[in-house]
């Protein structure tokens, strides 16, 4: 008995195979599925290239309190002059003047000389203190208690932090005592910010909507639908093969030259970010989870877009007219996932699902990704006083192509597990749906 | 090799046997309609063995017909039986049928071997048993040698022989051909002719669909005539003329004097009528076609006239047709 | 040599047969009379079972007279066939009996035309409501009639591109797949026209959803608002930008649709094609902007370039500031001008056969 259903599986798998290589042959005959291909990849590039100029160029480090400069020309920056408890403001009084004399600090020395030191992030409504007061300006000597403590949570020279009261929604409350962390380095924070952002961006509507999209619109559209109006349908019908079968195996050679594509793009843009991004050691490995969700992601949604686009065209000679706005539709859900990922419409959307996958992989891969975007958008909060506070560069786009995934308390991995399940449940049920119509099909 | 997929619930899990003593084909009162038009009205119909020719006009319903036995469409009523089994339901009996389709469309860019060991495999042969398989077909049809070369290069003759090839494959018991001499030329067309005769000495069931009687003939006597979608005749070729016995049939000869040549035929029992329609012309009537045959070369003989051609263009479809549907000839 | 010396030249005489041999058994072997049966005279008209050859020692031939006779009629002017082909398709929107667009594609210009619509019946709403900070907001203003031709949601996004991508998906590629392109050639009708009155009629059937819309939300603004001569030339110099900015977008539309016709065969790849640039390529540059605040790559995407545009000579605020827009004017010219090569060098070396 056993041996026997070997045998039909066997006869399956020669069909399958058959009728995979078949397609993937028919592709690659195909004058347009090259076009396709090949554009997939120049828009990957053009991304790309930006993404390494945007690396190259580096980013300036700015004064964000003010006090590298010297008010009033005493040859000492003000930071210097504020630790030593001299005025700034007065050109009668600087440490040069104290005993024993103090020399005057360059002006770089003061430039980024207090850096994030947030190593943990507040839950929901959570309330920690964080931050270190790094060049001393916030622990003179001369500065009272209360002066230490502006927030007043009883901590002296401290951030405090506060969670969302809501965990979906991203802001924080930062409330820092005056002079602390006020000046981060905000060369290192931009480049690392926009490399995140650049893998989130490329990731997210690079590969899982531009390339997702369309590349199954092209490919997978016609896959049954041109060979039924062509007449060529008739040989592979005329076998002993359920038209079910057919449909599956179809759509595994489209498979199987979308995903080889989806991992070697992948796998260039992986080298591309790990060479050129931020990093101590001469390659970047932290990124290669993010990357591999990425690949996943996208290989789900070719998935789901192929199986779909392919049952439109099975169902309707004008299946087109379906598809196109679709995708339409997909690009505004593709938006909307940035901005609001909680909403619930994108529920009835594909590339909400594969987004969260991303989303997800992203907090786990990075796991300070919030306080990191919290403290780039909060930025120093200025000179201390909250006059000069602005968010630092690459904090802003960070912000925009990273979202928390909007199902709800689920950690990341079960947040990615759900998204698979269903992604993979939606191609299930659309094969199921395809399949059936296309039984009932006459052809003619 | 790609991995086993779950087929659970799919028909082709349980192995398909086919039933006993069930007819190839069986159709009882299959009808097809598209909306008003009706393209086939209460076909009934078993064949099994030998090679039947398909007759019809174009648009008497033969496509519709063969559509219908492939599974491709779903009759509106009745039932259809492929060794006992529903062909719409289940695609198992196609392991033991070949097809092959009017469209002339075909994968250009395969050569000739190629795309028939692919969809050979489709039968559940090893790709190295399916290129075996495929030289074999090809050997059989007298392709050998181009089987290397891609379909788009190949004329349209070819491309049929390609297209039977094809159907050939896995040796199947019962092979459907959809207008398989349309557009040949002679050469191509004999070469198919000669084919399809040798199948049906082979014992295989053929069934040869064409809307020019003088084709099938050649090929087989055992024909279905089809005319709006209806059955009209079913049997033999010569047989069928014979029934319309109240209609006498026309035997033309061609004579260099037909009045002598007619006082020794019009001896014959079997011969109704005698007409000299013009000149050289011998225009015979009979009730009884068979033994007319066999007495008419002893008349012949006995009369010692030579005998320049003999005609029977009552034969024909669109005569045949127009008896069968009471018009006379059309 | 006329016929009737034909009909008077000694008539073929036939071959001599020897009946014994002939047999209509199935199995017969395929020779002598049997083979030239089959070989010539299997096709429909020449069943008669016999052979007739030519007697050796016939040496006379025929060569006949060929006459042609011309066509007196008058063939109209050049216009008027033009016309006849424009009517054709444009017609095939409405009514039965011209070009047939699939019911869907009617089924999307309707709804297309209906949501287009929106701002009217917003205007007129906020007219029978008499608020005057609802008719600000809907009401006939610059922002409102730039967004009525080129805001980007949802009228760039689900509208006007999709409606260009259904209209060009068949009209040059769909009859090169069929063959029905031969048709035309085969009548006094010039590929230059053939393509022009097809450019033509898509470009209508957008203006009506486009251009219509745009007049008749101006037209309702000055109907239900009671509008007076100063208030119209006061506006009518912006309604008058909106119009050629939707003009604009008409045809730079119909002009990379029509290209991307021209090249395939199929009735997908246009249409997808379109629409993946439009889309595809304004994705690429939000990516590109978003990130690294480099808005160069809007030059690539035909939406944003036709918005630069429009927002200049609408004269509302400008979203692109790191370029002039006549950069963005340039790259459209680019575009059209490249589309409309590939169109015509593809339709002049079209081969007018089925594909």
């Amino acid at each position: 008995m056993a041996e026997k259903t070997n045998t039909i599986f066997r006869a399956l798998d020669r069909k399958a195979a058959a009728v995979t290589e078949f397609t993937m042959r028919q592709y690659r005959t195909k004058l347009s599925t090259w076009v396709v291909l090949i554009v997939g990849f120049l828009v990957i590039s053009i991304l790309l290239l930006f993404y390494v100029d945007g690396m190259q160029q580096g980013y300036e480090s700015i004064d964000n309190d003010g006090d590298s400069a010297d008010w009033d020309g005493d040859g000492y920056p003000t930071g210097q002059e504020r630790v030593y408890g001299t005025d700034p403001y007065s050109a009668d009084s600087h440490p040069g003047l104290l005993v024993p004399p103090v020399e005057p600090d360059p002006p770089e020395k003061w430039i980024d000389e207090d850096d994030f030191d947030w190593n943990s992030t507040p839950g929901a409504g959570q309330t920690i203190s964080v931050g270190y007061d790094d060049d001393g300006d916030c622990n003179r000597e001369d500065r009272t208690d209360s002066q230490k403590d502006s927030n007043d949570n009883n901590i002296p020279c401290d951030v405090v932090l506060q969670g969302p009261i809501e965990l979906v929604s991203e802001g924080f409350t930062v409330e820092a005592d005056n002079f602390v962390d006020e000046d981060p380095d905000d060369a290192a924070y931009a480049k690392e910010a926009i490399h995140r952002a650049s893998i989130l961006a490329i990731g997210k509507l690079g590969f899982v909507f531009i390339i997702g999209i369309f590349v199954p619109l092209f490919l997978a559209t016609g896959l049954i639908r041109d060979e039924m109006s062509s007449g060529t349908m008739h040989y592979m019908l005329s076998k002993p093969i359920a038209r079910t079968e057919v449909f599956l195996y179809r759509i595994l050679g489209y498979l199987g030259i979308v995903w080889p594509y989806l991992a070697i793009l992948v796998f260039i843009s992986a080298i591309v970010t790990g060479l050129a991004g931020p990093s101590d050691s001469f390659f970047r490995f932290s990124d290669f989870g993010i990357w591999l969700s990425v690949l996943f992601a996208a290989m789900l949604a070719t998935l789901v877009y192929g199986m779909l686009f392919c049952f439109f065209g099975v169902l309707w000679r004008y299946g087109v007219i379906l598809a196109i706005p679709f995708a339409a539709w997909e690009l505004g859900m593709a938006l909307l996932s940035m901005g609001v990922p909680e909403s619930s419409i994108l529920r009835f959307s594909v590339i909400g699902w594969s987004l969260t996958i991303i989303d997800s992989a992203a907090m786990l891969v990075w796991p300070d990704l919030d306080i990191f975007i919290q403290m780039g958008l909060w930025g120093g909060g200025g000179d201390g006083t909250g006059l000069f506070g602005s968010s630092i560069e690459g904090a802003v786009p960070l912000n925009y192509f990273s979202s928390k995934p909007g199902l709800g308390n689920f950690s990341p991995f079960v947040s990615m597990l759900i998204s698979t399940i269903v992604l993979l449940v939606q191609a299930a049920a659309l094969w199921l749906v395809g399949g059936l119509i296309f039984k009932g099909k006459e052809i003619e | 090799m790609m991995p086993d997929f779950d087929q659970k619930g799919l028909p082709q899990t349980k192995e398909w046997v086919p039933e006993q003593n069930a007819p190839v084909i069986l159709l009882e009162n299959v009808s097809k309609t598209y909306g008003r038009i009706h393209a086939l009205t209460g076909i009934t119909l078993s064949l099994s063995g030998g090679v039947t020719g398909i007759l019809g006009l174009n648009g008497a319903g033969k496509s519709t017909l063969f559509k219908i036995l492939m599974g491709k469409i779903k009759p509106s009523s009745g039932q259809v039986r492929l060794f006992g089994t529903d062909p719409w339901k289940n695609p198992a009996p196609y392991s033991r049928v070949g097809f092959v389709p009017e469209h002339e469309k075909m994968y250009d860019w395969m050569t000739a071997h190629d795309f028939i060991s692919t969809f050979a495999r489709l039968n559940g042969l090893k790709r190295d048993e399916a290129k075996i398989e495929a030289e074999r077909v090809l050997d059989f049809v007298g392709l050998s040698d181009v089987a290397h070369k891609q379909i788009g290069r190949f004329s349209k003759g070819m491309r049929q022989r390609t297209k039977i090839a094809h159907a050939l494959v896995n040796d199947p018991e019962l092979i459907i051909l959809d207008e398989p001499l349309q557009g040949c030329d002679p050469l191509a067309r004999t070469t198919i002719m000669n084919v399809i005769r040798e199948l049906g000495r082979m014992g295989r069931t053929v069934i040869v669909s064409s809307h020019i009687l003088h084709e099938i003939e050649r090929i087989t006597e055992q024909i279905v005539i089809l005319h709006h979608g209806r059955l009209l005749a079913l049997g033999n070729l010569h047989a069928i003329r014979e029934r319309l016995d109240n209609i006498p049939h026309k035997i033309e000869l061609e004579t260099e004097n037909p009045k002598q040549l007619a006082k020794t035929i019009l001896e014959i029992d079997s011969v109704h009528g005698i007409f000299f329609p013009e000149g050289n012309i011998l225009s015979i009537q009979t009730h009884n076609l068979g033994s007319f045959h066999s007495h008419l070369p002893k008349a012949i003989i006995e009369s010692g006239q030579r005998v320049d051609s003999i005609d029977n263009p009552d034969d024909d479809l669109e005569s045949i047709l127009g008896y069968l549907t009471g018009g006379g000839r059309m | 040599m006329t016929l009737e010396d034909e009909a008077q030249a000694p008539a073929p005489s036939s071959i001599e047969l020897d009946f014994q041999d002939v047999s209509y058994d199935a199995d017969a072997p395929v020779k002598g009379q049997g083979r030239m049966d089959s070989a010539w005279g299997s096709s429909q008209g020449d069943e008669v079972n016999t052979a007739q050859v030519a007697p050796s020692k016939d040496t006379t031939g025929f060569i006949f007279e060929q006459v042609y006779q011309p066509w007196n009629g008058t063939l109209n002017p050049r216009w008027m066939r033009n016309w006849a082909i424009l009517r054709h398709h444009v017609a095939g929107i409405f009514r039965k009996g011209h070009r047939p667009w699939s019911i869907p594609t009617r089924l999307f210009l309707v709804v297309v035309f209906i949501a287009s619509l929106a701002d009217v019946g917003l205007t007129l709403l906020s007219a029978l409501i008499g608020s005057a900070d609802l008719h600000s907001v809907w009401g006939v203003n610059r922002d409102n009639l730039y967004g009525h031709v080129l805001g980007f949601f949802p009228r760039n996004v689900l509208y006007f591109p999709i409606v260009a991508a259904l209209l060009v998906g068949g009209v040059i590629s769909e009859d090169r797949l069929h063959g029905t392109s031969a048709l035309y050639f085969s009548r006094p009708i010039n590929r230059f026209d053939y393509v022009m009155m097809k450019y033509l009629s898509v470009a209508i059937i957008q203006a009506m959803i486009v251009l219509l819309t745009l007049c008749l939300y101006y037209f309702s603004e000055i109907i239900s608002m009671g509008r007076g001569w100063a208030w119209i030339i006061d506006t009518f110099p912006q309604f008058i930008a909106a119009f050629i900015g939707g003009t604009l977008l008409i045809i730079t539309y119909t002009s990379i649709g029509l290209g991307l016709s021209s090249v395939s065969k199929g009735k997908f790849f246009p249409g997808i094609g379109l629409i993946a640039i439009v889309l595809g390529t304004k994705t690429l540059a939000i990516i590109v902007s978003q990130l690294f605040d480099r808005e160069i790559l809007y030059l690539l995407s035909p939406y944003d370039c036709l918005a630069h545009v429009g927002q200049t000579i609408i004269g509302t605020q400008p979203t692109y500031n790191q370029y002039s827009w006549t950069w963005s004017l340039a790259s459209l010219v680019v575009m059209n001008a490249l589309s409309l090569y590939v169109l015509s060098s593809r339709v002049s070396s079209m081969e007018v056969t089925r594909e």
